[in-house]
């Protein structure tokens, strides 16, 4: 039996570029959320100005 | 709406745990491969990510087409959010197969149908979001993407078709042949128990982060129409 | 008005309003020509740049022209599909037509047929051009047919598509970007059957890909007919 390549850095390379990848996009719908609702607030604020 | 139901915080416990179980099996407990070396181990996160790609691409297609028949919004907030998470997941099955084919096959790129396809959705995704940003009115966006979307949900399987038809050098891997297939390898039961349960693990994923998308999608919306109605 | 007619009066006038539409535009490109003459010189243009850019002698000419005639075919077409409803949206016709009382998807095959009307042209007057200037016989049935079929499944696409981007805020540069992604099928189907036909494989080797470009043809007229409505609602 052949001995195995030494691929070891890549596999860290694959599993390193599907976290970071993964967790940009988690973040990026939280940021997105959180800005979403600060603008909600805010529009709710104004929103009773208007009334009163 | 704003309340976060049970079952979502449940299932964003059960992706977190479950993810770093299914990287511990895939990393640590599936043996090395002997032919291609620890490389291999990319396969089953490779794998798990199309999959989830092609749910979101399945998903969308499901959702344009009963934005056509309904007319209702709502349909409108899924099928983006469904073509926005099979955006991200196909590019890091993209990403992943390239880090693969490298050590395996000797290049960053292989014009394989099944990567080479889903290059090609990507564009269509891309063109998507481009047609979504060049349209105001909400409804009108809502109608075209929708068509775009069939459009795209139905050519790309004949594209599929026929870049396969083209050529193909990609690994079978699951099926009798496998071994011959230039890359391709037999899957010890321990490399199925990882395989197997990275897609659980996914499918699970796929679901928690479509739902999330989709309340995103309807807080946008709300945001929106309550901007109208202070601008009045 | 139209449901109370009875149902061969109904599909005579389905008919009769396609060609009208197909018609007014022959007629009117008749009168000024602009969209024939730009797609063709663009054509030629695209022919000549590919002299230089692939330094085409006699080897690469082979295995290249199906690939060239395809590329200048995609890009003419996309030029002549985007000013065709350009022309239908700035002129207000769009809106007369939606006015007219006649089915919303006789206005996409009229659009059809005027828009296939126009790529035939051009590729009538190319591909004797580029057998002139590179001494390729190119009147060859079976590539004929493939020409016929190609072009009809990207019509059928482009039309529908290119309805959709003349209404964005981006229409000059929306179109390409909508209709390459969608026609590959097309482009890998014709491109492989045309250089099969130019170097005389035998049709068997090359059915494949005549029934891949049947099946794209029947189901993409069959979808933009379904949901033309849809894109020229108001």
């Amino acid at each position: 039996m052949s001995i195995s390549p030494e691929t070891t850095n890549y596999m860290i390379a694959g599993y390193a570029v599907f976290f970071l990848v993964f967790t940009f996009y988690i973040v990026s719908l939280v940021v997105r959320w959180s800005n979403l609702r600060r603008d909600m607030h805010i529009l709710e604020d104004l929103e009773i100005d208007n009334k009163s | 709406m704003n309340k976060k139901p049970v079952i979502l915080l449940v299932l964003d416990i059960l992706s977190l745990v479950f993810l770093a179980v299914a990287a511990y099996l895939a990393l640590s407990y599936a043996p090395m491969e002997a032919t291609m070396g620890n490389v291999q181990k990319v396969f089953y996160f490779h794998v798990a990510n199309a999959w989830v790609g092609m749910l979101g691409f399945i998903s969308a297609g499901v959702a344009g087409i009963a934005y056509l028949r309904s007319g209702n919004p709502k349909w409108d907030i899924v099928e983006v959010a469904a073509v926005e998470i099979s955006l991200v997941f196909f590019l890091i099955a993209i990403l992943l197969g390239s880090i693969w084919a490298r050590p395996a096959w000797n290049t960053w790129w292989t014009w394989e149908p099944r990567l080479t396809t889903a290059a090609i959705t990507e564009m269509i995704y891309l063109a998507y979001f481009m047609l979504r940003n060049g349209i105001e009115d909400p409804n009108r966006r809502a109608r075209f993407s929708a068509v775009y979307t069939l459009v795209g949900a139905v050519s790309v399987p004949i594209t599929f078709m026929a870049i396969r038809l083209f050529r193909t050098i990609h690994p079978v891997v699951i099926g009798s042949q496998s071994a011959q297939a230039q890359g391709g390898f037999n899957m010890s039961p321990d490399m199925e128990v990882a395989f197997f349960f990275s897609l659980f693990t996914f499918t699970i994923i796929f679901a928690d982060l479509f739902w999330h998308r989709i309340r995103l999608g309807n807080l946008a919306n709300k945001t929106e129409e309550l901007k109208l109605k202070v601008m009045e | 008005m139209a449901e109370k007619q009875a149902p061969v009066a109904k599909s005579s006038n389905f008919i009769k309003a396609v060609f009208a539409i197909a018609w007014k535009d022959l007629a009117a490109e008749l009168r000024s020509r602009e969209l024939l003459s730009a797609m063709l010189v663009f054509g030629m243009l695209v022919i000549l740049i590919f002299n230089f850019a692939l330094k085409l002698d006699a080897k690469t000419r082979i295995t290249a022209t199906s690939g060239i005639l395809w590329v200048t075919f995609t890009f003419a077409g996309t030029l002549g599909l985007n000013r065709s409803m350009a022309v239908e949206k700035d002129r207000g016709c769009l809106d007369g037509l939606l006015l007219a009382p006649v089915d919303r998807s006789s206005i996409y095959f009229g659009k059809l047929l005027s828009n296939l009307a126009f790529m035939f042209i051009v590729e009538a007057i190319v591909l004797p051009l580029y057998s002139l200037l590179y001494n390729v016989n190119l009147f060859n049935p079976g590539l004929l047919l493939v020409i016929l079929l190609g072009s009809v499944g990207y019509i059928a696409i482009g039309t529908l598509l290119s309805a959709m981007a003349v209404q964005t805020r981006t229409r000059d540069v929306m179109l390409p970007i909508l209709l390459f992604p969608v026609i590959i099928p097309v482009v890998v189907a014709a491109v492989e059957a045309s250089g099969g036909y130019l170097q005389g494989m035998d049709i068997s080797e090359l059915r494949y890909w005549i029934n891949l470009l049947l099946v794209y043809d029947v189901i993409f007229i069959a979808i933009a007919f379904m949901v033309f409505d849809y894109v020229v609602e108001e």
